[in-house]
């Protein structure tokens, strides 16, 4: 029998993951950046050089400067997360639960949706004043909207066929409401509290800019103020570091309280 | 036919052209505020252009701004307020050279005050020793009015740490939160303490004048224009006049048809009202010279509060000699 080699015509689809380009790409894009630097073809006062921000960073860790400032936007980032995700979901489930106020709390979620955060900023700090609450508020809704909505969609997505399934096996209301809608509403809740986290930190910056003493919001705009951009760039990329941070952190969370999802 | 058309399009793109001047036409950053009356008349009464300069006015909304213009070489010359951001610009590696006074706050000339809550005023907050632990508004860290708070209150026998200073970036936005009553005071320049007393919330309990005189504003030439020195010494010469001539019209005698003059046209550019501009006009030097020592003062007192990293030897930040020659020239 002759033997016919097959040839796989669908391999150009398969990606493959590159990790050592990865690494290496960004290695690169740092290097030329540093080059660009020391050859003075822009000038450091505008592009500061990746080894001077980096000196400038030590130099802030050391003096104790960054960790006040970072401490200081955790824990308004983590109370406005945590207040505005758990009223989102508070509000997404009972909305997903009861016609009532389903009937009342969409439109008002539709209309209220739209309006940037940030434009309610001066609101806020007149409702609430010039210190952290309205800063904290203002995180907090920004959060709120994407975690009601996607934790509404999720309760209303729970499969029927697994509802009526419990119910075959005897599960009464609060059971099944536990046992199956929730679980399978995490998926959408997660989704949520990425795009919650991803607001969260650009509403941060943004309240950071008026009337603080601290925060790395405040580090980047004092630091613009001043023209010392040695100082901004560290700002930008500790913003760049906590981004990163919080897609990792609830990329594991997400792994622990969903096992059953595919990796 | 096509032919045609594409000549008469030719022909009317060339008569359209703007003409070529030969004038010189130097890009000038200033704010659109009262202080900047020398220039505006200067421009005005053609004083810039006797000696072949046609100022091309850029208008800006904050003084830090346009030092960064002038440092990135979008401007040839600035005048404007001396903010921690300039020092820092020429730590960073930028050069830019301090030429000229453009301002001074000075006794008896009222151009930033310290302005409280009319309730706290009636409470008992009556000088700057009452500011002991109030929220203090200014428009930016870094800023003049920051310098001369911090001044102020150390002349007291107090310092930064005894108050809370809130940045609100604006200084509208500093009325309104006096206003509103989320600050105690704010320290602004005129209008601003005029309209808060008119409209009944604020009330002036000093003078930024009075209480810290120091060179408030200058006029900065970026790298490249201080090396052309003739063009660069042609706008000197016209500046020195302008200012002898706003000098002579409104700091010496109140009253006049040059003082009116010189207030007419600063309304007309800045577009605020007669009166407004009449309570704001600053002092500055006849000859526009400027006060070297105190600029050596600010650049030690940025540094000694850290916001700026180390001191700046006057020389390389100072160039006095195109006001010197300016003066010589124009005859004292």
């Amino acid at each position: 029998m002759a033997r016919h080699p097959v040839t796989d015509r669908a391999a150009f689809l398969t990606r493959r993951q590159h990790r050592a380009l990865r690494v290496v790409a960004l290695a690169a894009l740092v290097l030329v950046w540093e080059a660009i630097a020391r050859a003075g073809w822009v000038p450091v006062l505008f592009l500061p050089s990746p080894v001077g921000v980096l000196a400038e960073a030590a130099e802030m860790l050391r003096s104790g400067e960054l960790l006040v400032h970072l401490a200081a936007s955790l824990s308004r980032l983590l109370l406005g997360f945590a207040i505005g995700a758990a009223l989102g979901v508070v509000v997404g489930v009972a909305v997903g639960f009861f016609a009532v106020a389903e009937a009342v709390g969409t439109p008002v979620i539709a209309a209220t949706f739209p309006i940037p955060k940030i434009a309610l900023l001066p609101l806020l700090i007149l409702w609430l004043g010039l210190g952290e609450p309205s800063k904290i508020a203002v995180i907090a809704l920004g959060v709120f909207f994407p975690m009601a909505i996607n934790t509404f969609t999720g309760v209303r997505q729970a499969d029927p066929l697994l509802v009526r399934a419990a119910v075959a096996f005897g599960a009464r209301r609060w059971s099944i409401i536990r046992k199956v809608v929730l679980p399978s509403s995490l998926p959408m809740i997660f989704a949520g509290l990425r795009l919650g986290a991803g607001t969260a930190l650009l509403l941060l910056v943004a309240a950071e800019m008026i009337a603080v003493e601290s925060g790395i919001g405040f580090l980047v705009l004092h630091a613009g103020n001043l023209m010392q951009t040695t100082k901004l760039m560290v700002g930008i990329v500790v913003l760049s570091l906590l981004g990163v941070a919080s897609h990792w952190s609830l990329g594991r969370l997400e792994r622990l309280a969903i096992p059953w999802r595919a990796a | 036919m096509v032919r045609r058309i594409a000549l008469v399009l030719i022909l009317a793109l060339m008569v359209s052209a703007p003409p070529t001047s030969a004038q010189d036409r130097p890009r000038v950053g200033i704010l659109k505020l009262t202080s900047s009356a020398p220039i505006f008349v200067g421009v005005e009464k053609g004083f810039f252009k006797e000696f072949g300069v046609e100022p091309e006015l850029v208008y800006f909304q904050a003084a830090a701004p346009i030092a960064t213009a002038l440092a990135a070489g979008q401007l040839d010359v600035a005048a404007t307020g001396l903010t921690a951001a300039t020092y820092n610009i020429v730590l960073g590696g930028e050069t830019l050279w301090i030429v000229a006074d453009k301002g001074r706050e000075w006794p008896d000339h009222r151009l930033t005050a310290i302005v409280v809550h009319k309730d706290l005023h009636d409470a008992g907050v009556r000088s700057v020793a009452d500011l002991r632990g109030k929220r203090i508004a200014v428009t930016q860290l870094g800023s003049t009015f920051h310098y001369q708070i911090g001044n102020i209150l150390e002349k007291e026998g107090m310092s930064l740490k005894d108050v809370s200073i809130v940045p609100l970036q604006a200084m509208p936005a500093a009325l309104e939160a006096l206003k509103g009553k989320q600050v105690d005071a704010v320290i602004l320049p005129q209008p601003f303490p005029g309209r808060a007393e008119a409209d009944g919330f604020g009330r002036i309990i000093a003078w930024g004048g009075d209480l810290f005189p120091w060179q408030i504003a200058t006029v900065f030439y970026s790298k490249k224009f201080a090396a052309d020195r003739p063009r660069a010494l042609n706008f000197m010469k016209g500046y020195v006049k302008s200012s002898r001539h706003y000098h002579d019209a409104v700091l010496s005698g109140r009253a006049g048809a040059a003082y009116d003059e010189v207030v007419a046209v600063t309304a007309r550019y800045t577009g605020a009202p007669v009166p407004i501009i009449k309570l704001g006009l600053p002092y500055q030097d006849r000859s526009a010279r400027l006060w070297v020592e105190d600029i050596g003062r600010q650049i030690a007192w940025w540094q000694r509060h850290g916001f700026i990293k180390s001191t700046i030897p006057l020389k390389d930040i100072i160039d006095t000699s195109f006001v010197e020659a300016a003066a010589k020239a124009l005859g004292e």
